[in-house]
């Protein structure tokens, strides 16, 4: 059962995509056939993946999830994890592309793999070593982590959101460091913030105390929605085209 | 050596014996006037009256054949100075006219300049190509006060300006009341902190002496500006016409080399080190310089942290590590800085915050060595030389006069057995290095359409245009993020030629109108990105490169403000919580804004702008440079994004 559902969603979510990319009815285009073929691949592909689902979640069944949550929400900020996954690790992007962060609230991870993470992580995160956090405090954090709810879809912001948004970046002289489009600068030291590569309640969370060279923005400086609106108008800023594509940047 | 006999007499004696035998001379006094007196209220003032009917005092001469001045130029030449760059004043006239007339213009040629703080400046951005200085001429006060900021700039980035400064010291000499403004006691007081070495020579000889002594400080490394503070009256009084007068010689003194147990030491500890860094700064002073860097770098397959003081090391070098320095700096057990300005600051994080603080970013066991000339010369009070960094081997001693005996010492050092594991760590840097490449060119993806243009586009843009020029860059990157070192291949000497030295604004203008001077004998085309801001310290050096035919690109980075100053407003605003939106009064350039395509026409320069769509860019460039391959300087104004 299980199996259809994934695949009722993956069939909502084809269509979805192919009518974002400006096709009116995406059967007709593709063809029927092209369609059909295509979704018995991904039957194939996600009958392996519900699988292993499966055995992964016949696993976490098997793991202590007997940390303290509260205590693992204390250490969670204290070694700043929300400062790149959120305050409810909710992560931002798509994960594996560049700039992403991993959602990782309600973790499908077994403790041990968790913990191997942890100490050894791949990609950009710092490894956290014994010395920084124990295997107890590891715990606490994968335990709250687990009671956290499954976030939902990131919602794209809306473009009157994202205008205002644009209007307000100004107006707080954010691009003074971080340029008109987000693009940061190493001159200045003003990160890459467009399109965003942190959640944002991490976003919010930075600007308030930041631990860099950038001022902190209090709320009586910025409020909460200004952010907000920011924070959308740096979400409608769409990736760049790869530098492979442009004949400037390959001379 | 026989005693000469003194060449210059004084203007009173010369003219008491010249009426005793030269008849010839004396010009006949003019008639009594009948005209009428002149009416007060209209009109200039005729001559006066009084001396047109009193009669001459005696037998009084006008004119001679040979000067004080001129004497000046012959020592002048034999320095091989080719250009004297000078606002014109009545206390160095007999030098202007000496260098015009007696000496032909001609090495030294007079640049006419429209700010003292130019004309110190151009020698600040000349010398740095040419390798040696040009001279400058100014008022002992007025404008050696002009040009005291370009002097501090010059100083603090340890390159060799000539400067004389007028003056006139006998109080009876001087014509009230403009005279006696521009004068002053000690001339050199006011630059004594920031220059190397002054002098007031009383002679001719005493000249002569000082003149050649002053070139030669200022050439020994460290080098700096030197000041001679010249006598109006020793430069106009006459020379009899049998005076022999004798020009010293001479001989550069051979730059400080560290000592050599220091320097196998250093070797020893680069040798075997797991990790060593080369940090580089003012360490390149020549081709020469540039060439043993590769050198030592190669020999060690060792991380290069170019800092960019001088062009030290090739962008696209495997070992070229600068833009991920601060991991290999982390890492390191050995560090090495070459003319480091500031090691400390090198080696350590620090935060702007309401209570500033920093932490080392290096390994606590990490040996620091240091070998730089800057350690032979201190002064007090201006604090341009950094916080005290603890070296474990400091080494006094010019960094690129002591590269051969440190290489021959590595080299010597070095086991065979070491080689695989050098060859693995220079494999290591190399794949780091193209990394780093690819990262630079996707991060300069972003915002590529934007307007106004990107630093990122208009630096590739330019370098599309450049690439297959002999080209020079004489302005600095940092106000472009340094996208040129990111994006563009630098590898010769003169590709760059580092920064102010002092962060003087002001500077990049007249350097590079200087630098481009330099290049023009090579025949090289010179590339400016002319910070708004700076330009409007003193825009009057583009009349000057339009005049004298000095040919050089310069494009805008217009970002209307002075953005640096935006970003301190703004984090007193938000410490204070009081919001940032008005950090822009009194830092911004706008309303109105400038138009310096205007701006340069009117001062005779191809000029085209404001440029703010990316598209109009490479067509501009191309038209641009056209003009400047003519010989003549050309500005694009672009509307840029702030860094």
């Amino acid at each position: 059962m299980k199996t259809y559902k994934f695949l009722g969603d993956l069939v909502e979510r084809f269509v979805g995509q192919m009518r974002r990319a400006g096709f009116a009815d995406p059967l007709r285009v593709v063809g029927f056939g092209a369609f059909i073929a295509a979704t018995i691949v991904c039957i194939v592909a996600l009958s392996a993946l519900s699988g292993a689902a499966q055995t992964a979640a016949g696993q976490q069944a098997n793991q202590s999830t007997s940390g303290n949550a509260e205590n693992g929400r204390v250490v969670f900020e204290k070694q700043g994890c929300n400062k790149c996954h959120g305050a409810q690790g909710e992560g931002v992007g798509v994960p594996g592309q560049a700039g992403g962060v991993p959602r990782i609230a309600s973790t499908a991870l077994a403790l041990p793999a968790f913990v191997q993470l942890v100490r050894s992580p791949k990609g950009q995160m710092p490894p956290f070593g014994n010395q920084k956090v124990s295997d107890a405090e590891v715990a606490d954090v994968y335990a709250f982590l687990r009671a956290l709810t499954p976030a939902g879809k990131p919602e794209a912001a809306a473009p009157e959101s994202a205008k205002k948004g644009e209007r307000l970046f100004n107006a707080y002289g954010c691009y003074e460091c971080h340029g008109y489009q987000g693009q940061g600068s190493t001159q200045t030291g003003g990160s890459r913030l467009g399109p965003p590569r942190i959640p944002l309640s991490a976003f919010v969370s930075y600007v308030r105390a930041p631990t860099g060279q950038m001022p902190p923005y209090t709320a009586k400086a910025v409020s909460s929605e200004d952010l907000g609106e920011m924070y959308a108008f740096l979400q409608s800023i769409p990736q760049p085209a790869p530098a492979k594509s442009i004949p400037l940047l390959n001379q | 050596m026989p005693k000469r006999k003194s060449a210059a007499i004084n203007r009173r004696d010369f003219l008491r014996s010249a009426a005793a035998g030269t008849a010839a001379l004396v010009t006949s006094p003019a008639a009594p006037s009948k005209q009428p007196l002149p009416n007060p209220r209209s009109g200039p003032p005729p001559m006066s009256p009084a001396a047109e009917v009193e009669a001459p005092s005696g037998a009084e001469v006008l004119t001679a054949d040979r000067t004080g001045s001129d004497f000046m130029v012959d020592v002048i030449k034999s320095l091989g100075i080719e250009y004297i760059c000078a606002n014109p004043g009545s206390s160095f006239r007999g030098l202007h006219e000496s260098v015009i007339n007696y000496g032909g213009n001609k090495s030294p040629e007079f640049i006419t300049c429209l700010h003292e703080e130019s004309s110190v400046a151009m020698a600040h951005g000349y010398a740095k190509i040419a390798g040696k200085p040009l001279g400058v001429f100014a008022h002992g006060t007025v404008g050696l006060q002009h040009a005291a900021m370009a002097v501090y700039n010059a100083y603090c980035d340890r390159v060799p300006v000539y400067i004389i400064g007028g003056n006139i010291m006998d109080a009876t000499k001087r014509i009230p009341p403009v005279e006696w403004a521009h004068s002053v006691q000690d001339a050199a007081a006011m630059l004594r902190d920031y220059t190397k070495w002054d002098d007031l020579p009383v002679s001719l000889t005493h000249f002569a002496e000082s003149a050649v002594r002053a070139y030669k400080i200022a050439m020994t490394p460290p080098m700096m500006p030197v000041l001679l503070i010249v006598d109006a009256e020793l430069q106009e009084n006459p020379i009899s016409s049998d005076a022999k007068m004798h020009i010293p010689s001479l001989n550069p003194a051979l730059p400080p080399q560290g000592d050599s147990g220091s320097v196998a030491e250093a070797a020893r500890l680069l040798v075997a080190a797991e990790n060593p860094v080369l940090v580089f700064d003012r360490a390149a002073r020549t081709p020469a310089g540039l060439a043993l860097l590769i050198e030592l770098a190669e020999t060690l397959q060792a991380a290069v942290i170019d800092r960019a003081g001088r062009m030290n090391f090739p962008s696209r070098h495997p070992l070229n590590q600068t833009e991920r320095g601060r991991e290999e700096l982390a890492n390191a057990d050995v560090i090495l800085g070459l003319e480091l300005n500031d090691f400390w600051g090198t080696i350590h994080s620090y935060r702007d915050q309401m209570e500033r603080t920093s932490r080392p970013i290096t390994r606590p066991d990490a040996k620091l060595i240091g070998i730089s000339a800057a350690t032979l010369f201190f002064k007090s009070n201006y604090q341009n030389f950094q916080r005290y960094p603890e070296l474990d081997l400091d080494i006094a001693g010019d960094a690129e006069a002591t590269l051969p005996s440190l290489i021959a010492s590595v080299k010597s050092q070095l086991a065979t057995s070491r080689k695989s594991a050098l060859q693995n760590r220079g494999a290591r840097l190399a794949g780091a290095h193209q990394k780093t490449l690819q990262a630079n060119r996707e991060a300069a993806t972003y915002a590529w359409d934007a307007s106004p243009i990107s630093t990122a586009r208009l630096c590739a843009e330019i370098w599309a245009q450049i690439k297959g020029e002999d080209w020079s860059l004489v302005s600095t990157s940092g106000f472009v993020s340094r996208w040129p070192e990111k994006l563009w291949t630098i590898d010769k000497h003169y590709h760059v030629i580092g920064y102010s030295g002092g962060y003087g604004i002001g500077y990049t203008a007249p350097a590079a109108v200087g630098a481009a001077l330099a290049n023009r004998a090579h025949g090289r085309l010179s590339v400016n990105i002319q910070c708004d801001g700076d330009l409007m310290y003193g825009p009057g050096v583009l009349w000057t490169a339009a005049h004298h035919r000095i040919p050089l690109l310069s494009i805008m980075h217009n970002n209307r403000a002075y953005h640096q100053e935006v970003m301190q407003v703004q984090i007193m605003a938000d410490r204070h919580s009081r919001g940032v939106e008005r950090a822009k009064i009194g830092t911004a350039i706008d309303d109105p804004g400038i138009d310096y395509s205007k701006l340069a026409q009117s001062m005779g320069l191809y000029a085209e702008g404001p440029i703010a769509d990316p598209k109009e860019l490479a067509p501009a460039l191309e038209r641009a440079i056209a003009v400047v391959k003519r010989g003549e300087p050309a500005l694009l104004d672009v509307h840029t994004q702030p860094r």
